[in-house]
């Protein structure tokens, strides 16, 4: 460390130089992650919040809520099962929704319906308003984001398309469900919204989507094998389930992936060139009596410092792009992310410099001292 | 244990081609502590491998080596680096210190290879150090320094682990006859005090007159060549 340190103040350009690449990378690292974090909360925060471990769909619908029907009937049956404390129907429908029968642009904002009932664990906590009642099965609750868009509390407005208008009782917090607000209605409601067409509910009675279960350790095959044409997978893979969200999801990843690894690669090249230009140096260290271990040490507390300097920086940039960013940007920053690229980062940087630890090791003391005849 | 330094029968082979070339053929020496001794030779006469064999750098071939009492024929890379560390102080040709360090670390850095600077250890460099005249530039860089103070720097830092052994590889090479006289009267007069065994591969027949036995070396071959001491060595 002592080493490594001395060297760091006395050539402060050089180690400038590195830092601020290995910031850069960071920043950037950072960046993505928050971006692809706030694109799969977009897509799923409803889904992702819900207080349910389980979901039921139909049997072949590759766990997807729009590909799946099933009948509330199966709540009673399913609600006996070992291990189910509770259960709860849900429904989805994408629509738009028409503040006073406008055709202005700015009047019309996608919307994704999302039917509970009310008073069971899937409605979400009210942050304004009233919560949902079944007496009154067109009061819905709505994401907070459509404040911004113009829709208070006690508006009403129209579904594009359909003879149904809805009235907002309350508002809810971070609830949103592919890409778009969530707008929580009673099961009644929604399902007159969704099954207008006569015949669109395939002639179920008490149809939804599907069937959330609250319970640790239920066993999914025990389910499928109770009850007869259904499907129970987790929330994680029903998450998953959703359209588009693994593709999506899959760009992001697959960036940061990239980025890391180029990123080991430009980090090692750089810690290697400048082991290189002191190959002379440890040479007549090691003649001295250094060993490689103690040599070893001062590369790798070097890279260390500089890589925790650069992660901390690039943590600060991340924070201030952050507060910079357009609101409507899906930025999402999360503490465990951080940590978990940090980290990350980090191990990358010591693994990128254990090719500068083995040149050192291979270092000849007598050819240091240039007088090998 | 006997101290200081004993070779016996000491050969080094070089592959050149299907050709085997002895750069040392079959050397003795011993050097026992408190005695300087210069090996002198054209250049090309294996001098340095001689030294490099001496300072645990190289293997050699054939022969033993026995430094301070350690068969160092016998070692391994790692134990090797530890005995240059405890038992040989190097000189180098050119100061050769690190640049980044100011003078006191480059004698605590050595200190630290094996362990901690402990304070004594502290003490004992700025005594070494003032000793060696370089009281007032113990915060000073090498690129601060003049080429007879780097020198001395160098001389502080082999001393540093109070090794047994001194090896001092042409440390006169850059510097004018002035300084050169200061450096190695330096080494001569740490090496009597001190009671180490010394080194001195030089070209410098100038500085002959501090040692105590003069070596010559020829095509491997070492003899001794007048004892010296009387003033100019007759070579």
């Amino acid at each position: 460390m002592f080493l490594a340190m001395k060297e760091l103040l006395h050539s402060k350009m050089r180690f400038l130089m590195i830092v601020i690449i290995f910031v850069l990378i960071a920043w950037l690292v950072f960046i993505l992650s928050g971006l692809g974090n706030g694109l799969s909360t977009l897509a799923a925060s409803t889904f992702k919040t819900m207080k349910a471990d389980y979901v039921v769909f139909e049997e072949g619908s590759q766990s997807s809520m729009s590909k799946s029907l099933l009948s509330d009937q199966l709540m009673t049956e399913v609600e006996l099962l070992p291990n189910v404390s509770a259960a709860a129907p849900m429904g989805t429908t994408m629509a738009t929704a028409l503040k006073e029968q406008s055709t202005k642009n700015e009047d019309k904002v996608d919307i994704a319906i999302i039917g509970i009932n009310p008073g069971s664990f899937l409605e979400p906590a009210i942050v304004e308003g009233e919560s949902l009642s079944s007496g009154n099965p067109t009061g819905v609750v709505v994401n907070s984001t459509m404040k911004d868009e113009g829709y208070n509390i006690g508006d009403t407005f129209q579904l594009d398309g359909t003879t149904e208008s809805l009235t907002i009782i309350g508002y809810v917090e971070n609830q949103t469900y592919n890409h778009v607000a969530s707008v929580f209605t009673p099961m009644a409601e929604w399902r007159k919204i969704t099954f207008a067409a006569p015949g669109s509910d395939k002639g179920v009675a008490g149809p939804v989507n599907a069937i959330m279960l609250q319970g640790k350790d239920i066993d999914p095959d025990l389910i499928n094998s109770k009850l007869s044409n259904t499907d129970t997978v987790t929330r994680a893979a029903a998450v998953q389930g959703m359209p588009g969200y693994k593709e999506e999801n899959g760009t992001i990843l697959m960036m940061l992936a990239f980025l890391l690894a180029i990123s080991a690669f430009v980090l090692g090249v750089f810690f290697y060139v400048i082991t290189m230009q002191k190959t002379n140096q440890f040479g007549i260290m090691k003649a001295i009596g250094a060993s490689n271990r103690f040599l070893g040490k001062a590369i790798v507390s070097q890279v260390f410092v500089l890589s925790l300097t650069s992660i901390v920086v690039g943590i600060l940039l991340t924070y201030g792009t952050a507060a910079i960013m357009p609101k409507g940007m899906p930025f999402k920053l999360e503490t465990s992310l951080v940590v978990t690229y940090s980290v990350i980062l980090l191990i990358i940087a010591m693994l990128s410099s254990i090719v500068s630890v083995r040149k050192i090791t291979k270092i000849d003391p007598l050819k240091a001292l240039g007088r090998v005849e | 244990m006997t101290k200081g330094l004993q070779m016996s029968e000491v050969t080094k082979y070089y592959a050149e081609g299907s050709n085997r070339i002895a750069a040392l053929d079959h050397v003795s020496i011993s050097v026992e502590p408190g005695e300087f001794v210069a090996v002198v030779g054209p250049s090309g006469s294996g001098k340095s491998t001689f030294l490099s064999i001496a300072g645990a750098l190289l293997k050699a071939s054939e022969g033993d080596v026995k430094l301070n009492g350690y068969n160092i024929s016998t070692l391994t890379a790692k134990e090797l680096s530890n005995i240059r560390l405890r038992e040989i102080g190097f000189i180098m040709q050119s100061s050769n210190l690190v640049p980044y360090l100011n003078v006191i670390d480059q004698l605590l850095i050595v200190k630290r290879m094996s362990g901690k600077a402990k304070r004594e250890d502290k003490e004992f460099a700025i005594k070494l150090l003032e000793e060696l005249g370089l009281g007032s530039k113990l915060k000073s860089l090498p690129e601060e320094l003049s080429g007879g103070e780097k020198q001395r720097t160098a001389i502080a830092r082999a001393l540093i682990n109070n090794p047994n052994i001194i090896l001092a590889d042409e440390p006169t090479a850059s510097l004018d006859t002035k300084r050169a006289h200061e450096v190695v009267s330096l080494i001569a007069h740490e090496v009597k005090s001190r009671q180490k065994a010394a080194i001195m591969v030089t070209h410098d027949e100038r500085m002959l007159e501090y040692c105590d036995k003069v070596y010559r070396m020829e095509d491997g071959k070492l003899s001794l060549a007048e004892s010296s001491r009387s003033g100019v060595a007759h070579v």
